[in-house]
């Protein structure tokens, strides 16, 4: 199967292949958005227990984490024109890149709203009332209280979140959007040098991950830092574990297996 | 296309034959990737040199890249290896006789062991010093320790991770079509091109996915309960 193996085409194809990172990296940056704002509308009616909303987030979280994101790439990309076209809307024209994004974007504000949730709880409930005590709003409260203290604790989940998504990436070439997997793809069938595209392709995954997870080890401890030089001895966290090990749970509980994936 | 809710039904119906496919995929990564989820985790945990430099090695490259990547790495430079050693060594394996869904079980299998590697090491290092200690002072060896011991406390933390690393490798088995087996999703593609329902074939799948999904987390509660009626309060 294919020409024998040759390490300079590793070497070689690394710069055609990131002539492609930017379409993997735009779609990453383009479904976060779109999960965050997503994650946002699903988290606060959970978080407020907002009757109605509440069962229809539950559920809109359950079918996204409950089907693999293959399949939900498939059901847009084939599903949505058709909704669409009930409300008078014609997008069949659209490009595949604007399906793909919203497709992640979905899926992974499912995935961002589990996270918002969790570490909204995770602050001190005696924050929030401490604010309300002060006389601020609930809005006030929100933003000035809640969410810097959530924030910090949701970096570690968040950060592999993005991981996941990055790698999840890898799956729009199904679609056809020619990005990192895609290009590898072609340029292996191109040449009958599978292996080492795709050596080369893992390569490139691998130092974008773990950029990435650099970065956002940076920010938690941006976020962090009022935490650590706390001299009161009281730990304002309920995750009372050390930050290396709350990483890794984090990263455990993120739960995509590959899913992941 | 008109949307045609009665041909999701008949999807459904030929779907259910490629549930098996995906089943096994799932059932045979999971496995082996525990197995070898655990000896990374003993070898990182107590840290035995140069093997635990390669356990962690090989954990940061399986997670920091996408399983559709271990999928063709594997798919493509396997058959390689196996003729080049076939060829060095005189075997009389050739890679022709590895069967497609071959290259699933072993590429899932050390993309699961990776990720439960991690589930298995946080779980180890959840479970109190104090337990091991206890162990040593009523004279037990250290494997008889991990395995009365550690084990069964370090298992109990760790399954909700565990049944999510299932249910990811449960997710993740729909990439094998690349490699043309035919689980779940690829027989809904075969299904949607052949009667041209695409929406429909696929909303059939995921309502399959949706529903092993749940199942496997029914399953989780119900082993979660079992053993917290011998664990109340304490460690875990």
């Amino acid at each position: 199967m294919g020409a024998p193996f040759d390490i300079t085409y590793v070497f070689g194809y690394l710069p055609k292949l990131l002539s492609t990172l930017g379409m993997t990296l735009l779609i990453v940056g383009g479904s976060l958005l779109v999960g965050i704002v997503v994650g946002f509308l699903i988290a606060l009616p959970r978080l407020y227990r907002i009757p109605m909303l509440n069962t229809l987030a539950r559920i809109y979280v359950s079918f996204f984490r409950g089907t693999p994101i293959l399949i939900q790439l498939f059901l847009f990309y084939y599903g949505l024109p058709e909704i669409l076209k009930l409300a008078h809307l014609d997008i069949s024209k659209a490009p595949v890149l604007v399906f793909v994004i919203i497709t992640y974007g979905l899926h992974t504000g499912a995935f961002m709203s589990e996270t918002i949730r969790a570490s909204v709880t995770a602050v001190d409930r005696g924050q929030v009332e401490a604010a309300y005590a002060v006389g601020m709003t609930s809005y006030q409260a929100f933003t000035r209280i809640m969410l810097p203290q959530a924030m910090a604790i949701a970096v570690p989940v968040f950060s592999n979140l993005v991981i996941a998504l990055l790698k999840d990436t890898s799956l729009a070439f199904s679609l056809g959007v020619m990005e990192m997997t895609g290009k590898a793809q072609t340029l292996g069938s191109l040449t009958q040098h599978f292996i080492e595209a795709y050596i080369s392709l893992a390569l490139i995954y691998l130092v974008v991950s773990m950029t990435l997870e650099k970065l956002l080890l940076i920010a938690e401890r941006r976020l962090l830092r009022h935490e650590e030089t706390d001299s009161t001895g009281h730990r304002r966290f309920r995750l009372e574990q050390k930050s290396s090990y709350r990483r890794m749970v984090a990263s455990v509980d993120a739960g995509k297996g590959g899913t992941e994936v | 296309m008109k949307l045609d809710p009665s041909f999701i039904w008949t999807a459904l119906i030929q779907l259910l034959s490629a549930i098996p496919t995906t089943l096994v995929i799932t059932a045979v990564s999971v496995t082996i990737g525990f197995i070898i989820g655990l000896i990374t985790a003993l070898l990182r945990i107590y840290k035995i040199p140069v093997l635990s430099q390669i356990a962690a090695g090989y954990v940061t490259f399986i997670r920091g890249t996408p399983m559709l990547t271990h999928l063709l790495l594997i798919y493509f430079g396997l058959p390689m290896l196996v003729d080049a050693l076939s060829a060095q060594f005189g075997w009389s394996i050739k890679s022709s006789s590895i069967p497609m869904i071959g290259f699933a079980f072993i590429s899932f299998s050390i993309t699961a062991g990776a990720y439960m590697a991690e589930v298995i090491r946080s779980g180890l290092l959840a479970v109190n010093r104090g337990q091991l200690e206890a162990a040593y002072s009523v004279g037990m060896t250290t494997p008889q320790a991990l395995r009365r011991i550690v084990f069964p406390q370090a298992l109990a933390v760790s399954l909700p991770n565990l049944s999510n690393s299932v249910i990811g490798m449960l997710h993740g088995s729909t990439l094998v079509f690349t490699v043309s087996v035919v689980d779940i999703n690829a027989k809904a593609q075969i299904v949607a091109s052949t009667n041209w329902k695409f929406f429909e074939a696929y909303l059939a799948a995921a309502v399959i996915f949706w529903g092993l999904t749940l199942l496997i987390e029914r399953i989780t509660a119900v082993i979660e309960k079992r053993i917290n009626l011998y664990n109340r309060g304490g460690v875990a």
